[in-house]
């Protein structure tokens, strides 16, 4: 099922936000650079930490920045961070691990920018794998990759795109494209 | 019945009688003491004998020799030393009071015993009526023995290096057990393991205090797969810190979280697959550096290239911008902003920042590092 974001909506709004994630399912974010991919996993991150609910950041290519997050809301306190230096295998296996141990509100695994060799090697059974673990949890499993890799074991996908510059959107707003990414000089 | 020895070598001679022994100065020392031990006392000591430790500690120190004082003998022996010898082991002495017997006409305890309890208390307070008592004979507390602090360890020493890690972790089972029985006993937890194999020593901090053998041997565990002995192990030596346990309050509304034995276990488990240093909660510093304090963070989420990209460029719209992994030309620019700091240490930082627009639709960060004279690109938005 292919979902895309309506329009107008704003990632401020975030505990409706998580709602939007079905719990216990796979969830995927796909997108190309800069068409709010992480932005958007910060607000599910901080939807979930504000809540008290501790939440997981596999980050494979290790591009995590813990600065913007906290600027998003994300309670740093409340968020696990495992860096796997670029191999995607190490971040499934250690998907696996934290949905076995249980008890998070969202487990992100950050695909992005992977290298394409290594996601290729990711055997589909994985997915299945996952699907049939978080079943009977109260977690959200957020997949971010590049291109869609969970086959039909997700239960939601959302699709960003970016916005031609100069449109209203939430990277480029007014006339200087800029102008909301630096809030000060 | 206590008794009290009062010379030189007290330590030693009360330690023959007794194992639990309170120490009142280097020259002191009270202990309890049975009716059979009485007739082991060297006479040529001054030693005292009482009913309580206080009545104990005065006869030792005012009288010579060995005094056995009987339950209410205590005013007859004692009643005519000078008020001035009359001070407690528990409140330090005080000149006023002294002044104030001294001007009442009070020389001696017997004086003081026979002043009635109620008028005393009246005039002096409580530390008045705890001197009367002890001119009683009739002050009494417990003895306060110095506990030698007790030592959670345990140690093996082998004929054969063991050289595989099935025994040692079945003998580090077995230390565990008796350590964690030992503990129980004390009402106390486990806080850090210190384990010695050979000449190394490691030690497992654990999140939160804990008797559970098993997830503390999974720990132990989890520790030597990561960093395997080096050598085969001729001495072990387990040794626990003690804490006092965990307390947790549960309620209704508290959200599930991961149950903290079988979370430390995963995270032992990632750390030996990603690293040790790769599993972290990140936690933001009070600075201005970039990427490392909460100033100055973009409006939207920032992503880095981890180690960041090399770039060849000049900072112009239309311009073409080059990396090992992508080039475009540049559509919108806008910057700099410039940054410096920590020029006083030896880790400076002083750099321009642009972000621009990249003919392929992302959004990137410039970064113009004038330490290294490099151009890198640092991150992208999104």
């Amino acid at each position: 099922m292919l979902s895309a974001l309506p329009l107008g909506w704003r990632f401020s709004e975030q505990p409706e936000l998580l709602q939007d994630f079905p719990r216990g399912r796979i969830s995927e974010i796909t997108g190309p650079r800069s068409s709010g991919r992480t932005t958007l996993l910060h607000s599910l991150l901080t939807a979930s930490t504000t809540r008290g609910e501790c939440a997981a950041l596999l980050d494979t290519s290790d591009a995590f920045d813990p600065c913007s997050a906290a600027a998003a809301g994300v309670r740093l306190d409340k968020l696990l961070w495992v860096r796997c230096r670029s191999n995607a295998e190490h971040a499934l296996r250690a998907a696996d691990l934290l949905l076995h141990a249980g008890g998070f509100g969202v487990i992100a695994l950050d695909l992005l920018e992977a290298p394409a060799s290594s996601l290729n090697r990711i055997p589909p059974t994985a997915w299945f794998r996952f699907r049939r673990a978080i079943e009977p949890t109260p977690t959200v499993l957020l997949v971010l990759s590049d291109r869609f890799l969970t086959k039909s074991c997700a239960a939601k996908r959302v699709t960003l795109d970016r916005m031609t510059p100069g449109r209203r959107g939430p990277s480029f707003a007014g006339q200087h494209p800029f102008q909301t990414l630096r809030t000060a000089s | 019945m206590f008794a009290c020895i009062h010379a030189p070598q007290a330590a030693a001679l009360a330690d023959s009688f007794s194992p639990h022994v309170e120490m009142i100065d280097e020259t002191t020392a009270v202990f309890s003491i049975t009716q059979r031990q009485l007739a082991q006392i060297p006479e040529s000591l001054q030693i005292a004998v009482a009913a309580t430790v206080e009545t104990a500690i005065l006869a030792a120190r005012n009288l010579p020799g060995y005094t056995f004082i009987a339950p209410g003998d205590e005013p007859r022996l004692l009643g005519h030393l000078p008020i001035e010898v009359a001070i407690t082991s528990t409140l330090p002495p005080d000149p006023e009071l002294f002044q104030t017997f001294d001007l009442w006409g009070i020389r001696s305890l017997s004086d003081l015993a026979k002043l009635p309890d109620e008028g005393l208390a009246d005039r002096l307070g409580p530390r008045g009526l705890s001197l009367q008592k002890l001119a009683r004979g009739v002050l009494s507390r417990p003895l306060r023995p110095l506990l030698p602090e007790p030592v959670y360890e345990e140690s093996a020493e082998f004929d054969h290096p063991i050289e595989q890690r099935e025994p040692l972790l079945f003998l580090l089972g077995r230390f565990l057990y008796d350590l964690t029985a030992k503990l129980r006993a004390q009402s106390l937890s486990c806080g850090t393991l210190h384990i010695t194999l050979g000449p190394h020593t490691r030690a497992l901090g654990l999140p939160f205090p804990t008797r559970d053998i098993k997830f503390l041997l999974k720990l132990i565990e989890h520790s030597l797969e990561r960093h395997p002995p080096t050598q085969a192990i001729e001495r072990v030596v387990l040794r626990i810190d003690p804490v006092q346990p965990r307390r947790v309050q549960h309620d209704l509304f508290t959200l599930a979280a991961p149950e903290p034995e079988k979370l430390e276990l995963t995270l032992g488990k990632i750390r030996a697959l990603v690293g040790d240093g790769n599993v972290l909660y990140p936690q933001l510093r009070d600075t201005h550096r970039p990427g490392a304090g909460l100033n100055d963070a973009p409006a939207l989420a920032f992503r880095y290239f981890r180690p960041p990209l090399e770039a060849r460029v000049d900072p112009q719209p239309g311009k073409l911008l080059w990396t090992r992994q992508f080039q475009g030309r540049i559509l919108n620019i806008a910057g700099p902003w410039r940054s410096s700091g920590d020029w006083w240490h030896c880790d400076p930082w002083d750099r321009d920042e642009w972000d621009l627009l990249l003919s392929d639709g992302a959004l990137y960060r410039l970064v113009q590092n004038h330490l290294a004279r490099q151009w890198l690109v640092e991150g992208t938005y999104d």
